[in-house]
């Protein structure tokens, strides 16, 4: 309404608006021109022939144009009102304090990358209880964590040290550092950035932690995908990440992993890129070329992995038609490494050895405990006994990360007796509940050195362990108290909290728990509590001094006739038989008593034990005779995670197919 | 160049001692430079509606005067914090509102302070006067490459005020030369084809050429460009507009109260208006604005302290 009248007052139109705009806009001020000094030396003739460059009134344009001085004016303001862009102030932010303008390294905000709707998505699960963020922080226990701040100190501080040490050679973390800027740059190169998941499926290499602090230093998230998946899982995890890239090795001994990739892109909507290290593969990004980018991704506000980001996509049954995927922050993870380091007592000078797969969040862990610590990371690739027992006696590692199964087959080939241990001062053990005996046989190896045991999961990290000071007896019948921040329970059928020395379900909390599965409703509504606490699967017993023995799984537990039992302590009585290599008792169904007890092991070389004589041998130990195993299955190996526990499910599949 | 002879003569002593007067006072409650621009020049270059007379129908003289001084601290803070260094200006419309008072009281003369904001029946961006050219056709200060921004080769950058007023007044002549560019900015100019001014614009709303003897052959502004930068006369009704077409009440809710708009409201509501209002970055490296002999206010005492 130009002076209080009203458009159609003044007969102006849309199309008048579009006929005049651009004229009224080149003669008003927004476009100035002025040719020498013409007011100062007082030529006015000069101005006059100027004063259409310099700008004129409405009025003048009116008379310029042929319309009213009304008209100008409402198509002036109206061309400035959808001509001017909003909020172009904000370049204003970066100048003062000695900052000057630079046009050709300026990108405005609404131009910079930001999340794609993949990576909101996965934000979105990522949902935590305030009352409990405010304590986590409150206590310490969530802090300014992050890989690329870990990264950056440890290369600051302490440069020099051995961060990796690998059989193709040592890696410095300086070294690792400038390594870790490249391939930063090169995958920002590809268009990866923040929450822009990226699924990894490498051993435990040098390239697979240049790969995980790239993806973190850019603020992308990884996935995992083990080695032992093939295409089937591959697809099945890589669909449900959303993953925008596949870093893995051009081949294997028996497979092609970049190959399989490649071929499934194409139902993969969001895989953008297969970067391989190996061999040439066509239509692959050669992972040596992104190594070799020169120069370091963008460091501005916008790209700056953050704590409370998600940085891990790890997945607990990746095969699945269901997968539960574990979304993981750096507040929660790095908080709960950050605080093991206090708690193991990792030093410096450790050089940590993991035998589990970087893969598998129990050998992240490793990782993340050396890292904070600025140790050596002694990589292992692929887990075997001799390598594991050469890497020991010839690398001299001082931390080792076991599984039970890693330990049963160093000890059942031979090598625990012949490897010289003693350089090692703690062994952590981890993956499934070790047998006591096991355990007490490897502390009995370890002249130096102290047996300890951690309960965790990919949903928790560590949430359990023994100290390195604990009574070798709570180290190997137990697998400790709570780590700092986390809150453990056990429960009974009706959910109310069990007195210690009573077998339930075991349940945790804390500032180490991730915040739900990501795009799994069902999951998450069976996997919490009402009130909080995580269903963790597990059956456990507390003891008076917080301890906790871990007894099983809840879902293996055998309900025979109504009465319920834990196969667990049958199965450690079984492992011990001389004629046993490995156990495992899934329930069977049975339509008299609804299940009974089948008992698979893998026999010792040149032994054949019958179901009889181990049901001796049981009822000689003192096992109640409704916990005998009724059917006896002999296998020449077990189905084993990546992390070497046994996969029960597997085997009672065998046995549905069997019958 | 048009040679005209001035309205009242010249060397009207009375008129010449009030004018003095006039000055002396405006110095006194801290103008660093008064002068009395020519009304008809004005005439010949403001346009219609835009002249002393649609002010104060008996206007005889226009007095201009400028205020600056920014500490050399001033001029390193960050720029979202320099904008408010701006107000500045409310001095100089302080002085010249008291300006108008005195001369009323002294010299029984109709006066009144110019009103410096926008012309309301002119449209955005529009002001009722130019205090510029009043600025500049009083000899206080001359048009940079800078977007005409004025300079003076003593005080470097000020902010300017006007009082019209029906006493007559000898006028003042525009400075002999024009300060701008200075010396190194015909070097920088000579060796990348920009001044500081130019180069370190953050919209890159100026250009401009220099010939052979070191003056301003050409200065382009791209006002458009600053005032998109500086000014946010066009936020409220987008966001306003932006909220009719959110797809739902979340979306809405974020078009009215996101972080910056939420700003927005402050500014307009208890906050202090303008949001960012002026940029500055051509001043702020502007080897005039911020290194004129007198354009620290220490140094400006001093040397009044020698004068005296």
């Amino acid at each position: 309404m130009p002076r209080g009248y009203s458009f159609e007052q003044i007969g102006i139109t849309e199309a008048m608006i579009a006929t005049y705009a651009d004229a009224v806009w080149e003669l008003s001020n927004n476009i100035q021109i002025r040719r020498g000094d013409p007011i100062r030396k007082l030529d006015f003739t000069d101005f006059e022939t100027q004063r259409p460059d310099l700008g004129m009134s409405d009025a003048q344009i009116a008379a310029v144009l042929g319309l009213t001085r009304d008209q100008v004016l409402a198509i002036r303001v109206v061309t400035e009102v959808r001509r001017f862009r909003r909020r172009n102030y904000h370049r204003l932010y970066e100048l003062g304090r000695g900052n000057r303008f630079r046009a050709d390294r300026y990108v405005a905000p609404a131009e910079r990358a930001g999340f794609r709707e993949d990576a909101l998505a996965l934000r979105a699960a990522v949902r935590f209880d305030p009352a409990r963020v405010a304590e986590f922080v409150r206590a310490g226990w969530w802090g300014s964590d992050t890989l690329a701040r870990w990264l950056t100190s440890r290369a600051t501080e302490a440069g020099a040290r051995t961060a990796l040490s690998a059989p193709e050679g040592d890696l410095t973390y300086a070294e690792l550092a400038a390594q870790v800027e490249r391939f930063a740059a090169g995958l920002d190169a590809l268009g990866l950035g923040r929450g822009d998941v990226v699924c990894v499926q490498m051993p435990n290499i040098p390239e697979f932690v240049v790969a995980y602090l790239a993806i973190a230093r850019l603020g992308a998230v990884m996935s995992t995908a083990h080695m032992p998946y093939r295409a089937a899982e591959l697809r099945t995890l890589l669909a449900h990440s959303r993953a925008r890239a596949l870093i893995c090795l051009s081949a294997t001994k028996e497979y092609a992993p970049a190959v399989a990739a490649l071929a499934m892109k194409s139902g993969l909507p969001a895989l953008d890129h297969v970067i391989a290290l190996g061999d040439r593969v066509e239509g692959a990004i050669p992972f040596v070329r992104l190594a070799g980018i020169e120069g370091a991704p963008p460091d501005d506000l916008v790209s700056a992995p953050v704590p409370a980001d998600p940085f891990l996509l790890l997945y607990t049954s990746g095969t699945s038609a269901s997968p539960k995927a574990v979304p993981l922050t750096y507040q929660a993870m790095l908080g709960n490494a950050r605080a093991g380091v206090q708690e193991h007592r990792i030093k410096a000078d450790d050089i940590v050895l993991s035998a589990p797969p970087y893969t598998h969040l129990f050998g992240l862990y490793s990782f993340h405990l050396a890292l904070a610590a600025g140790a050596t990371n002694l990589l292992l690739p692929v887990f075997t006994p001799p390598d594991l027992a050469q890497a020991i006696a010839k690398e001299r590692p001082t931390v080792l990360f076991t599984g039970p199964a890693h330990l049963a087959a160093l000890q059942k080939s031979g090598l625990l007796d012949g490897t010289d241990l003693s350089s090692i001062r703690l062994v952590i053990c981890s993956g499934s509940a070790c047998p006591p005996e096991l355990a007490r046989a490897v502390a009995a190896k370890l002249p130096n050195g102290r047996f300890t045991q951690l309960w965790g999961m990919t949903e928790t990290q560590a949430g359990l362990y023994t100290r390195p000071d604990d009574p070798l007896e709570i180290s190997a019948t137990t697998a400790g108290r709570p780590s700092p921040g986390t809150e453990v329970r056990v429960v009974g059928p009706d959910g109310a909290p069990l007195a210690p020395g009573e077998e339930g379900e075991f349940q945790v909390r804390g500032s180490l728990m991730f915040p739900g599965y990501f795009d799994n409703a069902d999951a998450n509504a069976a996997a919490f509590t009402a009130d909080g606490w995580f269903r963790t699967g597990d059956l456990a017993i507390l003891d008076a001094a917080g301890n906790v023995r871990i007894t099983g799984r809840s879902k293996d537990v055998i309900n025979r006739g109504g009465v319920k039992y834990n196969p667990r302590d049958i199965e450690d009585l079984l492992d011990a038989h001389p004629g046993v290599m490995q156990s495992a008792i899934v329930p069977m169904p049975d339509p008299v008593v609804g299940e009974k007890a089948c008992c698979f092991i893998v026999p010792r070389p040149g032994s054949a034990p019958a179901l009889d004589e181990l049901c001796a041998y049981l009822q000689e130990r003192g096992v109640a005779k409704y916990k005998l195993p009724e059917r006896l299955e002999t296998v020449a190996e077990m189905p084993l995670t990546p992390t070497r526990k046994i996969i029960k499910g597997r085997l009672a599949e065998l046995l549905a197919k069997g019958n | 160049m048009n040679e005209r002879a001035p309205r009242e003569a010249a060397s009207d002593p009375d008129a010449a001692e009030l004018k003095t007067q006039i000055v002396e006072y405006c110095k006194r409650k801290g103008a660093l430079a008064v002068g009395v621009a020519d009304l008809d020049a004005i005439d010949l270059v403001a346009p219609p509606g835009h002249r002393p007379r649609d002010i104060l129908p008996g206007v005889r003289s226009v007095i201009s005067l400028g205020v600056g001084g920014q500490t050399q601290g001033a001029w390193t803070v960050p720029t979202k914090a320099f904008a408010y260094f701006g107000s500045t200006e409310g001095r100089a419309y302080t002085i010249a509102y008291g300006c108008s008072f005195f001369i009323e009281n002294r010299f029984r003369a109709r006066s009144v302070y110019c009103p410096p904001d926008m012309d309301p029946e002119g449209g955005a961006r529009i002001p009722l006067q130019s205090l510029k050219l009043h600025a500049e056709l009083a000899g206080i200060g001359a048009r940079s490459l800078a977007g005409d921004i004025l300079l003076h080769p003593e005080f470097g950058y000020m902010y300017y005020a006007s009082v019209f007023t029906e006493l007559w007044l000898p006028p003042d002549r525009p400075l002999d030369s024009n300060p701008c560019p200075a010396p190194s900015c015909v070097e920088m100019h000579r060796k990348t084809g920009q001044t500081p001014c130019m180069k370190f614009c953050p919209v890159q709303c100026l250009s401009g050429d220099i010939n052979e003897r070191g003056e301003q052959v050409e200065m382009r502004y791209d006002m458009a460009k600053c005032a998109e930068l500086t000014q946010q006369y066009e936020a409220v009704p987008a966001m306003l507009a932006d909220a009719f077409a959110a797809p739902d009440g979340p979306a809405r809710e974020r078009a009215l109260s996101d972080p910056d708009n939420a700003l927005l409201w402050y500014k307009m509501s208890v906050g202090s208006g303008g949001l960012l209002a002026q940029c500055f970055e051509c001043m702020r490296v502007c080897p005039i604005a911020t290194r004129a002999p007198l354009a620290d206010p220490i140094r400006r005492a001093t040397a009044a302290d020698k004068k005296a």
